[in-house]
């Protein structure tokens, strides 16, 4: 490298290392827009200060920042196509990168090696302002009590975008315990986990999507910081800083979809009923439903869909009365019975079209999963 | 292969049944509108009145036109009759609208005789038993048939022959195609292409260039005399819409979701009715200039619910605000696509604190007793409900 080159790069100048740079490009870039409407969406922010480059990506609704340590030649500051970075920088031949950013050829450098690359840039002043952190009251919160929380009932928020709320989890921190739900009007987790700290009462509808990012940031973190500002939340674990929208609008009432009493509560071999109905499940395609038949000491869990094929597997329960027969969808019985805890778990019933509840071991995990109406009920 | 399809289509549908039923309107020209012209007589289209033009400009065009409100009942039971006689006359028949459709009559010669012979005689079975003037095209394509009918046109009969098909379809204008409307025939005329036989001598990569995949295939195919669809009296629908035209006025957000609600009602109790459940929520918009827009969205299970169906539309209508607000909205139309029967249906929570279903179950039957306007949504209070265009059985 001549004198001359030094001397023309004015803007931002690093040196990193690449399985650094990768591990923690891979991080931000999850928060990459996959929406191609606008642009610099798509790109990943770099900012070198201080002896270290910091990441920064998002897509409006989700931010994830972290930062690297960095031989800083030159501070600023570049917004970077941000899947192309990420590949490229997996592939690069030498574990020293060295990246400069070059603004009157609107372009930023990639070297390592003896390869070289350069990529056109995006203008930083359209990257949109994320929150400033140190202007957050942040929290300590239970990480293992809230991971352990939202992988229980992450599964049942929506995945569909017309009903906003529902693609959200309710979490509510209250005295000494955190309590979330989520349902997308099928069926309905909520769970209360005891939490020590100092969590100050709060309540908001996080979006489960964000939440499954703080899963991924915080389980290899020791500890996990939580903020709330305005209509942002924000999470901080393992140097990694993760905002997401907080959903606007008003989450169902939960509380009073769950029945007071059942008809019947059958206690169930947990993990046998689960391989049946992960078995009996693969002949449950399209929108047909699995069909559990409760006779006097038996279940038998049976699937049909046309032109594919018919499956059924009985097993011995302790089921007292009139037979009955409910439909629901495999998936979301299969998901019932995955995410409650312990050797036994009690399936309670109404009747074939009320809603179901599924728990584990200890009550405060709640699975509640309305049924399939069959052509006979 | 033989000329035997059908194509059965009354003639200025509502302004015949008018006609008919109104001595004092026959020979004269009649105008259905309400807002717009909804039909006119042949003695009005005499004049340049067409649907869906304005009223007013209608007016202008023949101030001496007999402007009549629209009777949805009369013609929904105009319509069956004249389905009655199809019935009657073949057991073939795929409904097309409420004043057309397809008869197959392959294989009845010996029974019934030639199918111009058939065609004749259903002519006259309408205009006995329905009193209404209807046109019949034949030809071995239902594409051939309806052009046949579109020609032949009023209280017509055409053959087309099977050896000059070709002869008959290439001196046609191209807006004779299906699927050809002003938009498409201007493109076209652009190019010097004006007649069915000019479009029918441009390769087919060259339509697919000037109007796209999918229809410059569908014209190239349809221009060199393709349509291997057959007669389906079984087909069953594969979506459930309904749609209102509205004024030239702008509309507020607070009118137009109004509009939405009344909409979803009446498509949402069809589907029940029929017991479908749909997947696909499509929201269909014409502006100020004739222009369309539509958008869609398909949610992760099939439902009836209105409430669900509401939900989504609202999204679709919120989404599409900024166009309306700059183009202005003449027409809105939803229709639940991706049909299935509601045998087996996934039941829904109650999130609103009270389940759905179990309500719109119970103002279908209340609607069903005491008729639409027994229970009305207070937004709809005192509206006029539009017009309950009759439709074919779902």
């Amino acid at each position: 490298m001549t004198d001359t080159e030094i001397m023309v790069g004015s803007g931002m100048k690093v040196s990193v290392s690449r399985d650094e740079l990768v591990q923690k490009l891979s991080i931000v870039s999850r928060a990459v827009s996959t929406r191609t409407t606008v642009l610099v969406l798509g790109g990943i922010l770099l900012r070198a200060e201080n002896g270290e480059l910091s990441l920064a990506a998002t897509d409006m609704e989700l931010s994830l920042r972290t930062t690297l340590d960095a031989q800083v030649d030159g501070e600023g500051a570049v917004v970077v196509p941000g899947k192309m970075l990420v590949e490229l920088a997996r592939l690069l031949p030498d574990e020293d990168v060295v990246i400069e950013h070059r603004a009157e050829e609107g372009v930023v450098r990639v070297d390592s090696g003896a390869y070289s690359s350069r990529l056109h840039t995006y203008n930083v002043e359209d990257f949109p302002r994320l929150p400033e952190i140190g202007a957050v009251g942040t929290f300590s919160v239970d990480k293992d009590a809230l991971l352990d929380t939202v992988s229980r009932v992450s599964r049942s928020a929506s995945r569909d975008e017309s009903r906003p709320v529902l693609t959200g989890i309710l979490a509510r921190f209250e005295a000494g315990k955190l309590v979330m739900a989520a349902t997308d009007s099928y069926r309905l987790s909520v769970k209360e986990t005891p939490m020590e700290g100092e969590a100050p009462e709060l309540e908001a509808i996080i979006p489960a999507r964000a939440l499954t990012e703080v899963t991924r940031i915080a389980s290899a973190a020791d500890t996990l910081e939580l903020g709330v500002q305005e209509n942002q939340v924000v999470f901080v674990a393992g140097g990694v800083t993760l905002t997401t929208r907080r959903i606007e609008g008003q989450f169902p009432n939960y509380r009073q979809l769950i029945p007071e009493s059942y008809e019947q509560v059958v206690t169930l071999p947990r993990n046998d009923v689960l391989e049946v109905v992960r078995r009996v499940g693969v002949m449950a395609q399209r929108n047909s439903p699995i069909r559990l038949r409760f006779t006097e000491g038996e279940l038998t869990v049976s699937a049909q869909t046309q032109d594919v094929g018919e499956s059924h597997e009985s097993l011995p329960v302790g089921y007292v009365g009139e037979p009955m027969e409910i439909g629901f969808n495999a998936d979301y019985l299969r998901d019932g019975f995955e995410s409650v805890t312990g050797d036994d778990a009690e399936f309670k019933l109404i009747s074939p079209l009320r809603p179901a509840v599924i728990q584990g071991e200890s009550d405060d995990f709640t699975y509640l999963v309305m049924p399939i109406r069959l052509p006979s009920t | 292969m033989e000329a035997t399809i059908l194509h059965a289509d009354l003639d200025s549908f509502y302004a015949s049944v008018e006609q008919r039923d109104e001595p004092r309107l026959r020979g004269r020209p009649v105008i259905v509108g309400a807002g717009v012209v909804l039909a006119a007589s042949y003695e009005a289209k005499a004049f340049g009145v067409r649907t869906p033009m304005p009223l007013g400009r209608a007016r202008r065009l023949c101030p001496q036109a007999v402007v009549v409100p629209p009777r949805m009942a009369a013609y929904s039971e105009a319509s069956k009759a004249a389905y009655r006689v199809f019935d009657d006359m073949c057991p073939f028949v795929e409904g097309l609208s409420i004043d057309e459709a397809f008869l197959d009559v392959r294989g009845m010669r010996r029974i019934a005789g030639e199918p111009v012979e058939i065609a004749e005689r259903l002519r006259c079975a309408v205009r006995e038993r329905v009193g209404l003037p209807i046109t019949v095209g034949v030809a071995r394509t239902k594409f051939l048939a309806k052009v046949a009918s579109a020609v032949a046109k009023p209280d017509g009969l055409l053959l087309v022959p099977p050896d000059l098909e070709l002869e008959f379809l290439h001196p046609l204008p191209v807006e004779s195609l299906w699927g050809v409307g002003a938009v498409t025939a201007e493109k076209l005329r652009g190019r010097g292409i004006r007649t069915v036989g000019q479009l029918a001598r441009v390769p087919e990569e060259a339509l697919e260039a000037m109007l796209g995949r999918a229809q410059g295939r569908h014209l190239h195919a349809l221009a060199h005399n393709r349509d291997p669809r057959p007669v389906n009296p079984r087909r069953r629908r594969r979506s459930i819409g309904s749609q209102r035209a509205l004024g030239r006025s702008p509309k507020s957000p607070s009118e137009l979701d109004t509009v939405a609600v009344g909409l979803v009602d009446r498509v949402t109790r069809r589907m029940r009715r029929a017991g479908r459940v749909g997947r696909t929520v499509v929201l269909r918009l014409r502006f100020d200039d004739f222009s369309r827009a539509t958008r869609s969205h398909t949610l992760p299970r099939p439902t009836a619910h209105t409430g669900t169906i509401l939900d989504t539309t609202r999204e679709l209508l919120a989404s599409a605000m900024p166009t309306i607000e700059r183009e202005g909205v003449t027409l809105v139309g939803i229709s639940v696509a991706n049909l299935d029967d509601d045998g087996v249906l996934q039941l829904v929570l109650p999130l609103e604190g009270h389940d759905g279903v179990a309500l719109d179950e119970a103002l279908d039957e209340i609607r069903e007793r005491f008729g639409q306007s027994a229970v009305v949504r207070a937004v709809l209070l005192g509206r006029d409900h539009g017009l309950s265009v009759p439709l074919l059985p779902d």
